[in-house]
């Protein structure tokens, strides 16, 4: 037990004899650590909006500009009355033209386009259950009205005029994979600099201290003994990051993610506090293993006992 | 090691030490020891009991020198309670000697025991404890300078986790032992070198091992100063501590009369006891 107040002593000591070296490990591990935090909450919000979007349960069935009202009455009513529908509504090129004009930022593309309207008209199903957009999906396209003035040439391709939110939903996976291969490798590139001045700094407190190391070993302190300063000083320093990058991101939280909220309400921001939590026990722990394993890697190469 | 063993020990020989004729140092100097007067020496330790360090035909070689053994194929038994000096020219194998028994090196064949335990089959991790019963001394002292003496003394207590309470009480007592009980809060760099050299002694013995190993330990000091430190070994070695000396001091081996073992280029040449340091500069 006594032990342990020595090599926490021992550590302490080792903050004032290398200071720039101790703060540079610190504060490498803190950004790293920041950076693996923020990717992990920004995960969380991706994660939000593809869930949002998945809820986002409605079906557009384009319809070809050949067909007659009847036949678009006779899908519709078809389709109003299978499970779990709760709305259907007709969309003409028209409106469909009109939406596409209010939500495009280049609003001049309608004018170049000479009088023509290459939108098709839609059928627009909502449904009351995000879990059956499969299932209703697939019938809509087995239907044979539907497959008949379905805005592709051949009736058995009638699924791909059919558009909900999995495809999008897709698309997002795409760009998230992107953005997290790229984070990944961002927070591998830290922890490996972070290794490297963990590495260091260690180096140096082993070469500050190689009279009372040469002392330790003869009058056979055991090899624990001996290593322990070491680790306990690589831990101290990873705690330390860890803790900084733990109040920074507190800072982020309570002060700039409301505000982002405020500013983009579209966007689902809410995260639970728990997760926060779970993320913050993570940063510790990924810390410690940075700190200990630098440690013990430059005791490896510099300490012999 | 008990305190109390140790000093029950030290209580006997002290007694012992007065019924002690005084020796004749003065007329032993140069010449060769069957041709002088046999000192009474008393103490010298009767061959009997299980050896402290055993050597069973050892040889180490140096990676660096294939061709050329440091030592060569010793063998030897030193008993508790012995005083030997261990005597040879720079590089006849003395360090090499110190650093096998202390196991910072391995032999290269061979077997050395130290208190019944085989050095070289030895597990890594146990050799700390092997070094906890073997004190050193070394000719540079290897003080912490920014330690004071009781400071410096306490942290090989500290170091193998002795408590508080026996620190305190043990620290100044060897310190005592050396003679520098007014010295405890100087640092080192306000000694002289025997005064460091007695701190370093203390050092080696706070742990009350049973094996002394000094390398040198009257190199860097003067006549006097060794003198001062000779007799000091051979008070330890009188509480019963086997003291094993390597020295290149000739005057201090031939007044001192004791086992004397002679290395030269890694062969032992001469194991005598009450012997003399026997080589012409």
């Amino acid at each position: 037990m006594s032990s342990i107040f020595y090599f926490f002593r021992e550590s302490l000591t080792g903050f004032t004899r290398n200071l720039s070296t101790t703060l540079g490990s610190i504060i490498t591990i803190f950004l790293s650590l920041l950076i693996i935090g923020i990717f992990c909450v920004g995960g969380a919000v991706v994660n939000n909006v593809v869930s949002s979007v998945e809820n986002q349960v409605s079906i557009t069935c384009y319809v070809a500009d050949e067909a007659e009202q009847d036949q678009i009455d006779e899908v519709m009513d078809y389709i109003r009355n299978l499970p779990d529908v709760q709305n259907v509504s007709f969309t003409t090129k028209d409106q469909a033209l009109e939406d596409f004009s209010s939500t495009t930022s280049n609003s001049n593309i309608v004018d170049q386009l000479d009088g023509q309207n290459p939108l098709p008209a839609s059928i627009e199903v909502e449904l009351q259950d995000a879990q059956q957009v499969e299932t209703i999906a697939q019938e809509i396209a087995s239907y044979a009205p539907f497959q008949e003035i379905c805005d592709e040439d051949d009736p058995a391709d009638a699924a791909n005029s059919l558009e909900y939110g999995q495809q999008t939903v897709d698309r997002l996976f795409q760009l998230t994979n992107a953005v997290r291969i790229i984070g990944i490798a961002l927070v591998a590139l830290l922890i490996f600099i972070a290794f490297i001045f963990i590495n260091n700094t260690i180096r140096l407190a082993i070469l500050a201290r190689r009279r009372e190391i040469a002392i330790m070993r003869l009058v056979g302190a055991s090899n624990g003994f001996i290593r322990g300063p070491f680790l306990a000083e690589g831990a101290l320093h990873a705690l330390i990051g860890a803790a900084l990058a733990i109040g920074i991101m507190e800072v982020l939280r309570n002060i700039v993610l409301p505000r982002i909220t405020a500013a983009l309400p579209w966007l689902p921001l809410q995260i639970d506090l728990s997760l926060f939590l779970l993320i913050y026990a993570a940063l510790v722990v990924a810390g410690l293993l940075i700190g200990l394993f630098g440690s013990l890697l430059a005791m490896r190469r510099y300490l012999k006992v | 090691m008990t305190n109390d063993h140790s000093r029950e020990v030290l209580g006997k020989h002290g007694a012992r030490a007065q019924r002690r004729p005084a020796p004749s140092h003065s007329s032993v100097a140069s010449q060769l020891s069957e041709s002088l007067p046999v000192v009474n020496v008393d103490s010298i330790a009767q061959n009997t009991g299980n050896p402290v360090i055993t050597f069973d035909h050892v040889t180490k070689i140096y990676a660096a020198q294939p061709s050329k053994p440091a030592l060569e194929d010793i063998s030897l038994h030193i008993f508790p309670g012995e005083f030997v000096f261990l005597v040879g020219h720079s590089g006849s194998g003395k360090s090499t000697f110190i650093k096998l028994l202390t196991r910072e090196i391995k032999a290269t064949q061979g077997h050395i025991y130290v208190a019944d335990e085989d050095l070289t089959t030895m597990r890594n991790w146990r050799v700390p404890y092997l070094r906890r019963n073997i004190g050193c001394v070394f000719q540079d002292f290897k003080l912490l300078p920014n330690k004071t003496v009781f400071e410096n003394v306490a942290f090989a207590l500290e170091v193998i986790g002795k408590s508080r309470h026996v620190i305190r009480t043990q620290v100044p007592e060897v310190v005592r032992l050396v003679g520098l009980q007014d010295k405890l809060d100087k640092r080192p760099d306000q000694l002289s070198g025997g005064e460091q050299q007695r701190v370093s002694i203390a050092r080696a013995i706070v742990n009350r091992p049973p094996l002394l190993i000094c390398d040198e330990p009257t190199g860097n000091l003067d006549p006097q100063n060794s003198r001062g430190i000779m007799d000091l070994l051979e008070r330890i070695n009188r509480t019963g501590t086997t003291v094993l000396v390597a020295t290149h001091d000739r005057e201090m081996v031939d007044n001192m009369r004791r086992r004397v073992i002679a290395l030269d280029r890694g062969r032992l040449m001469r194991d005598q006891d009450r012997g003399v340091y026997g080589f012409d500069v």
